[in-house]
């Protein structure tokens, strides 16, 4: 009895461990183009359960859904020794592909305003040569819903003054960042309330 | 048994590449020095034929045209005292590079010869790489003519 | 119980690393824009000196295209010390940096007492400060040593303004000239002149000899000449051919090219006890030797393969690895300042363009785009590189920034110029 509950702990213990470690290594990379990505965490986009369908989900994208499960449960009809099982599966599916279209919605304009504010701050910074090295700087930023930057510290400094000198002038020539009025309050308070900005010296995958 | 193998094998690389080692860095060259230019006070015999032969680019190997080009030059060579080869190269490519690939051409002719019957003695072989271009235009045509061995006998 | 709340705090804290990240990865294509503020005077003193320095200082800052200047007419106040400065009067003409400074006296003997301030109008800080005194003699070297201050403080990267540069002019068919002068092409000096070609110069790196191949014998042959003395001496390693010398970083040995029956190899030459060591042994073309700055390995272009590429040989192990594999050129390679990279000539289409690559990475990244490039130098802070080029019937020396920003030529000469080699830097 005690060995079983020893061996129970120990279990636990290496799931906790093991939820740990995907933590830290799970957030997706979401790459834009070759040289500009920007990393989105898919956590903050995992829409609640009770978000089934949205009136703003693009129409032909939903005709397509109920298209492909018609299809399905074509099929279905024809082997009719599983349907139950399969009717199961396909209800689930529906839901996702539901959840995906809301949630693609939400990542288009949460990517938008991305690129916008990558795209301004590429063309003040003025980076400067750090001959073969890959430096990695991190800025973190506090905007106002209108936009106005209220605060930015270098939480994660690189290695090389000059580096971070540039991204501290960099930073101090940006006042707004307008692009966030566009955006749903509650879509801008989840991501652009606080955010950080990733200097890379370059654009190699180490 | 297997781990034992591979212990003796990578001995026998240790030892072989330190006997390399030693072999090289004890060698010291005393070569006399090849080209002299003593012959350049010698008049140089002057001749009806053509005396250049042509390359492609990066390439240093003797076509059959050059070949029959040589055959007939190998009477005067044979009677010459002095056969200076003289390698060059276009303008394409590296300088340093140019000058080895030049005395590669230069000894590519001398090769042919010598398997011809002239005796190896009498050949000097120099390279000027593409320092001493006979055309200085940037085309295909001036490339072409620069890529050559000029032959001169004294 | 507690291990389910533990839990639960691993799952919450995943919301720690899910905040919005937005990677930059481009730099603006914008040079840093710095106003050069005529240095002021202390009353009494007669000379301008002031903006004849501050003049100096802004030619060097541009001399490699690295930076933007404002144009003193646009200014909207000419201060010369700090409480006559105002952030507002450069950032809204769009200043990044602005240096101000003033000559504060000039004593019996000439010698000039300068201060001289720096600051980053965006961060609205002052972020240098400097007092220099030398000889109204030598306005020259005195704004080269405030240039290269003032360059370090914004680039990060070590001031160049007193490197020199080597040279070979052929100003005909006869005549080639072995020349150095200052980086700015200023005090030209003519080492020797000859009726033969004259190829590979190269640096020691205590700056005061030049080693390179001149045919002057009819041959090529390896000279060491002092800068000093003029005296020349051949090196004599014999064989066919020596050349491409290459001074070790600690300059006590040469790595050279020797061809004995015609096999061209990489040897390394003691300078003291004339020794010759062999390093490659290969009936292919080994040549164009460099050292690592380390001076633990040799870059060197071989044609092993069939085509020349570049290779690296460990000096003790003698380990060789192949470094290029992309397209049938690539060749004269040479190590960055910090080792990682490499710069050569890559051979792409019948163009032949300088290009990089990192030792790290197998990507070929190609800098120049006319198409007889060669003979790349860079400059001792790895930032800037020159090279020999050709314009019609001529050479002529360009010259690029590694962020691609700047590319420049070098003035011209009366004649073809080539094979720039770029000094160490004075230590």
């Amino acid at each position: 009895m005690n060995k079983t509950l020893t061996s129970l702990n120990t279990s636990f213990l290496i799931l906790l461990f093991l939820s740990l470690i995907f933590s830290m290594f799970s957030i997706p990379n979401l790459n834009i183009d070759e040289k500009q990505s920007i990393k989105v965490n898919f956590y903050e986009l995992i829409p609640q359960d009770d978000i089934l369908f949205d009136s703003s989900a693009p129409d032909t994208l939903i005709k397509k859904e109920t298209k492909k499960i018609s299809e399905i449960n074509e099929k279905i009809n024809t082997d009719e020794t599983s349907i139950i099982s399969k009717f199961k599966i396909n209800k689930l599916d529906i839901k996702n592909e539901i959840s995906k279209i809301k949630l693609s919605k939400e990542r288009e304009d949460i990517l938008r305003v991305s690129a916008i504010i990558q795209e301004r701050i590429s063309s003040i910074w003025i980076k400067p040569n750090s001959l073969s090295e890959s430096l990695t700087a991190k800025v973190l930023i506090n905007l106002a819903p209108s936009g106005e930057i209220l605060n930015f510290s270098l939480i994660k400094p690189s290695s090389n003054t000059s580096f971070n000198e540039s991204i501290l002038t960099t930073m101090n020539k940006m006042t707004f960042f307008e692009e966030v009025l566009f955006l749903e309050r509650k879509l801008f308070e989840k991501n652009f309330r606080n955010f950080n900005l990733v200097f890379k010296s370059s654009g190699e995958i180490e | 048994m297997e781990p034992i193998g591979i212990f003796i094998l990578a001995m026998i690389c240790q030892v072989y590449s330190c006997a390399a080692n030693v072999s090289d860095s004890v060698e010291r060259m005393q070569y006399a020095s090849v080209a002299g230019e003593e012959y350049l006070q010698e008049d140089k015999l002057e001749t009806n034929l053509n005396d250049k032969v042509y390359f492609e680019f990066d390439k240093s190997t003797l076509d059959a045209e050059d070949k029959s080009l040589l055959e007939q030059y190998l009477p005067e060579i044979k009677k010459a005292k002095i056969v200076r080869l003289e390698g060059h190269c276009d303008e394409r490519g590296t300088r340093e590079y140019n000058l080895a690939l030049g005395e590669r051409r230069a000894l590519e002719v001398r090769d042919f010869l010598v398997v011809k019957g002239v005796s190896g003695k009498k050949i000097r072989v120099v390279s000027f790489g593409e320092e001493k271009p006979l055309k200085s235009a940037s085309n295909e045509k001036a490339w072409a003519e620069n890529r050559r061995v000029e032959i001169s006998l004294y | 119980m507690i291990r389910f709340s533990s839990l639960l705090f691993f799952l919450v804290s995943n919301s720690i690393f899910s905040i919005l990240e937005i990677e930059i990865l481009k730099g603006s294509d914008n040079l840093s824009k710095v106003a050069f503020v005529p240095f002021g005077l202390e009353s009494g003193i007669e000379e301008n000196y002031g903006s004849e320095i501050s003049k100096n200082i802004e030619n060097n800052m541009l001399l490699f295209g690295e930076f933007e200047n404002l144009a003193v007419n646009e200014m909207l106040s000419y201060p010369s010390s700090e409480n006559d400065f105002y952030y507002r009067d450069w950032k809204v003409l769009g200043v990044d940096y602005s240096l101000i400074g003033k000559v504060n006296s000039v004593n019996a003997l000439g010698n000039l007492n300068i201060s001289y301030s720096l600051f980053n109008i965006n961060r609205r800080i002052k972020i240098l400060e400097g007092e220099i005194v030398g000889s109204e003699d030598n306005i020259e070297g005195i704004s080269k040593i405030i240039s290269n201050r003032i360059y370090e403080e914004i680039t990060g990267l070590r001031g160049i303004f007193d490197t020199k540069l080597a040279y070979v002019i052929n100003s005909d068919a006869e005549t080639y000239q072995m020349c150095i002068s200052d980086i700015d092409g200023k005090n030209e000096q003519i080492l020797f002149t000859s009726k033969a070609p004259i190829m590979s110069p190269d640096w020691s790196p205590d700056r005061k000899k030049i080693a390179y191949v001149s045919f002057e014998n009819g041959l090529a042959e390896i000279f060491i000449q002092d800068l000093q003395s003029g005296e020349r001496d051949s090196i004599q390693a014999l064989g066919m051919t020596n050349s491409a010398p290459v001074w070790s970083p600690d300059g006590k040995s040469l790595a050279l090219v020797v061809s004995f029956s015609g096999n061209p190899d990489i040897f390394l030459y003691s300078i003291n006890n004339k020794r010759l060591i062999r390093l490659t042994n290969h009936y292919g073309i080994d040549t164009e030797p460099s050292w690592s700055p380390d001076s633990k390995k040799i870059i060197f272009t071989s044609d092993r393969s069939g085509s020349p590429q570049l290779y690296e040989i460990n000096t003790k192990s003698k380990r060789k690895k192949r470094l290029t594999k992309d397209g049938n050129y690539n060749a004269r390679g040479r190590y960055f300042p910090d080792g990682k990279s490499i710069f050569f000539v890559h051979g792409n289409d019948g163009n032949f363009q300088i290009a990089t690559k990192k030792l790290s990475s197998r990507y070929i990244e190609t800098l120049t785009s006319t198409s007889l490039d060669e003979s790349p130098t860079i400059s001792p802070n790895g930032n800037i590189i020159i090279y020999a080029t050709k314009d019609g019937l001529n050479g002529y020396l360009g010259g690029i920034t590694l962020d691609g920003k700047s590319r420049f030529s070098l003035p011209v000469k009366n004649g073809s110029v080539r094979e720039p080699a770029w000094s160490p830097l004075l230590n």
